[in-house]
């Protein structure tokens, strides 16, 4: 019999996470492709996702593609198609939370649910529910995933970790022992290379010795949300399960691979130019201004140099960052190179309360920017992102992202169905062979 | 123990009625005490019971008292008792939305495209969509979508003794008769054919 209510589980938190998800995602849609080596990422030109099959050939997420295609000549490479994976992203919450409201949906596969004390009305004990959540979304949705039970959230990612792909790891309080001593403190939730060092340095190298710190050593040595890790990997459930929207952001980042590679001033500027509309946009959205950002630009050999910039006046309307954005990017850029991508950080976000102007500057002008915009947003709406866009940015609006097979739109942007518009699609996956 | 008559409040209807018309709600246990010149509110518990099961009141989850159907002619606030009694309040009935209707279980409802007429006798054309639901176990007579040699094909999930076979909805078509493990990809349960 199920022991319900007993020590071993004072909190039962669920981590649910896609096996390869884009890869299962693929191979849901499309059966020819089931117990075949599946890559996702044809666009960027590194492995976005890569199926279990394709992992056996030692092909990991940002591989070269031109590497795949040495290590594995029949993987089946495709273009990432998000419309679909976000379908089956909403559905695996949705499957969730016939069990439990309290559902976290950590990103676009991996989720958190709060089961305490769902035990009893639900008739069966905490793992027999973990069970039955897997296999529904296994059942109905055609992915695998994998799953950790514990008691608190930090345990439960690691359980989720421990067994892969379609595993199932409990960790009731009494054997959460020999699941820490496995597992190397680099490995642990929240714990970054720079304290993963730290941690070596003291002669910390699993979770197991970080757990049985003394809590005045932990309390010295380690930061605040460190902290909370080792309550959390003690059993001691801290971190709450977020139900909620994210809305708050620490930074807005945008970046956008382009094929081929360019050194042409003016087509780079305009990439960057297009990632900062498009991070101002989901700025404005939220109702955010940022006060600095960073511009960066990859090479061709996938090195990255950043610089920051701070603004004049806190602001998500891309005239704003202008000035600093093209001294930041006449900066980087170095003309002999060639480079693959741009990107744009913004940081240091804050609400938009339209208080802080800059001693000179003439407030009209910013009035106008609010109108404009506004305009811009509305149109945006109604006919589509970039509607409207600066001219500087038009280049990268006008060509396509991508040449060659990389170009490949994925299925589902290929065909639309009857009352479908570009920008209106169905809300139901559709599989990707005709019926015959 | 010799039980005491009760002294029955009287009019309790019309007092009841009064009291609600001027203050635009119900009185309070205290409150109907005093208005049936009870010295405690426990002693009109009994009447409360009574106008409970004759519909004079009605109890709200709290127990506070609510004006029962038989209160009526007394206009309750919030509902359409005055003046002609509502078709639609008469016909007390949930609605389905079309999604909802043709889905089902969302989570599981996948669509496909028919290209083939190996199910034209069944009404199902080539061009048409079916929404399939893979949460389902088949049953006898189902259309299904199963996997033969890697590829889907849509089929009546039929048993001949106590094997499964799968019939096409046309002539032309051979029932297949699977000698493997037959993967079911879902059930069909719905046709759509969109003209505009």
């Amino acid at each position: 019999m199920t022991n319900w209510n007993t020590p071993q589980w004072p909190r039962a938190i669920i981590h649910i996470d896609g096996d390869a998800f884009f890869a299962s995602c693929e191979q849901a849609l499309h059966p020819e492709y089931r117990g075949k080596p599946v890559i996702t990422g044809k666009e960027r030109g590194i492995v976005a996702a890569a199926s279990y099959e394709a992992k056996a050939f030692g092909i990991t997420r940002g591989v070269p593609l031109w590497e795949v295609k040495n290590r594995c000549p029949e993987a089946i490479i495709v273009p990432s198609d998000y419309e679909s994976y976000s379908l089956f992203s909403k559905r695996m919450f949705a499957i969730m939370r016939r069990f439990t409201s309290a559902v976290e949906e950590y990103s676009i596969d991996e989720a958190f649910a709060d089961l305490t004390g769902l035990a009893r009305p639900l008739g069966m004990g905490y793992v027999e529910i973990a069970r039955m959540m897997q296999k529904t979304i296994t059942q109905e949705l055609g992915i695998s995933v994998s799953v950790g039970i514990a008691t608190t959230k930090v345990l439960a990612k690691l359980g989720s970790k421990y067994r892969k792909p379609n595993g199932l790891t409990a960790m009731p309080n009494d054997e959460r022992r020999e699941y820490l001593e496995a597992t190397p403190v680099e490995k642990i939730w929240g714990i970054g290379p720079k304290t993963a060092a730290y941690c070596s340095k003291l002669g910390i190298k699993t979770a197991l010795a970080f757990a049985n710190q003394s809590s005045a050593l932990v309390a010295q040595r380690f930061i605040k949300p460190h902290v909370a890790l080792w309550q959390e990997l003690n059993g001691q459930s801290v971190l709450t399960i977020e139900t909620e929207e994210k809305t708050t952001y620490q930074s807005i980042g945008k970046t956008k691979t382009f094929s081929p590679v360019s050194s042409d001033p003016i087509f780079l500027h305009a990439q960057l130019l297009k990632n900062i509309e498009n991070a101002c946009i989901k700025a404005r959205r939220h109702r955010l201004v940022a006060s600095r950002l960073i511009v960066y630009l990859k090479t061709q050999d996938f090195r990255t140099r950043a610089i920051e910039g701070v603004l004049s006046r806190a602001s998500a309307y891309p005239q704003d960052l202008l000035r600093v954005a093209d001294q930041l990017f006449r900066e980087t850029y170095e003309p002999q190179t060639m480079y693959r991508a741009t990107g744009v950080v913004l940081t240091h976000l804050g609400p938009d309360t339209r208080v802080q102007t800059s001693l000179f500057e003439p407030p009209i002008r910013l009035e106008k920017l609010e109108q404009v915009y506004a305009a811009v947003d509305l149109l945006a709406e109604k006919f589509g992102k970039h509607t409207v866009h600066l001219l500087g940015s038009n280049v990268a609006h006008r060509a396509p992202q991508h040449a060659r097979e990389r170009a490949e739109l994925p299925l589902r942007k290929q065909y639309r169905l009857k009352g479908e518009s570009t920008r209106k699609h169905l809300s139901i996956p559709v599989l990707a062979q005709t019926l015959r | 123990m010799g039980r005491k008559k009760r002294q029955k409040p009287r009019n309790a209807s019309t007092e009841l009625r009064r009291f609600y018309t001027e203050h635009q709600r119900m009185p309070s246990y205290r409150e109907a005490a005093t208005l049936f010149r009870y010295r405690s509110p426990n002693a009109i518990t009994y009447w409360v019971n009574r106008w409970t099961t004759t519909g004079i009141v009605r109890r709200d989850r709290t127990g506070r008292l609510l004006p029962g159907p038989a209160l009526a002619p007394i206009r309750l606030l919030g509902n359409v008792q005055a003046g002609f009694p509502s078709p639609a309040e008469e016909e007390h009935i949930d609605t389905l939305s079309l999604d909802d209707w043709l889905v089902g279980n969302r989570e599981a409802s996948f669509m496909l495209k028919v290209s083939g007429d190996s199910m034209v006798d069944a009404g199902i054309q080539p061009g048409d969509y079916v929404l399939i639901d893979r949460g389902r176990t088949p049953k006898k007579g189902d259309i299904v979508i199963a996997e033969v040699d890697n590829e889907w094909t849509m089929k009546f999930f039929e048993k001949r003794g106590n094997r499964i076979v799968l019939r096409a909805a046309n002539r032309r078509y051979p029932t297949i008769v699977p000698h493997q493990e037959l993967k079911i990809a879902g059930v069909v349960t719905s046709v759509i054919r969109k003209y505009k």
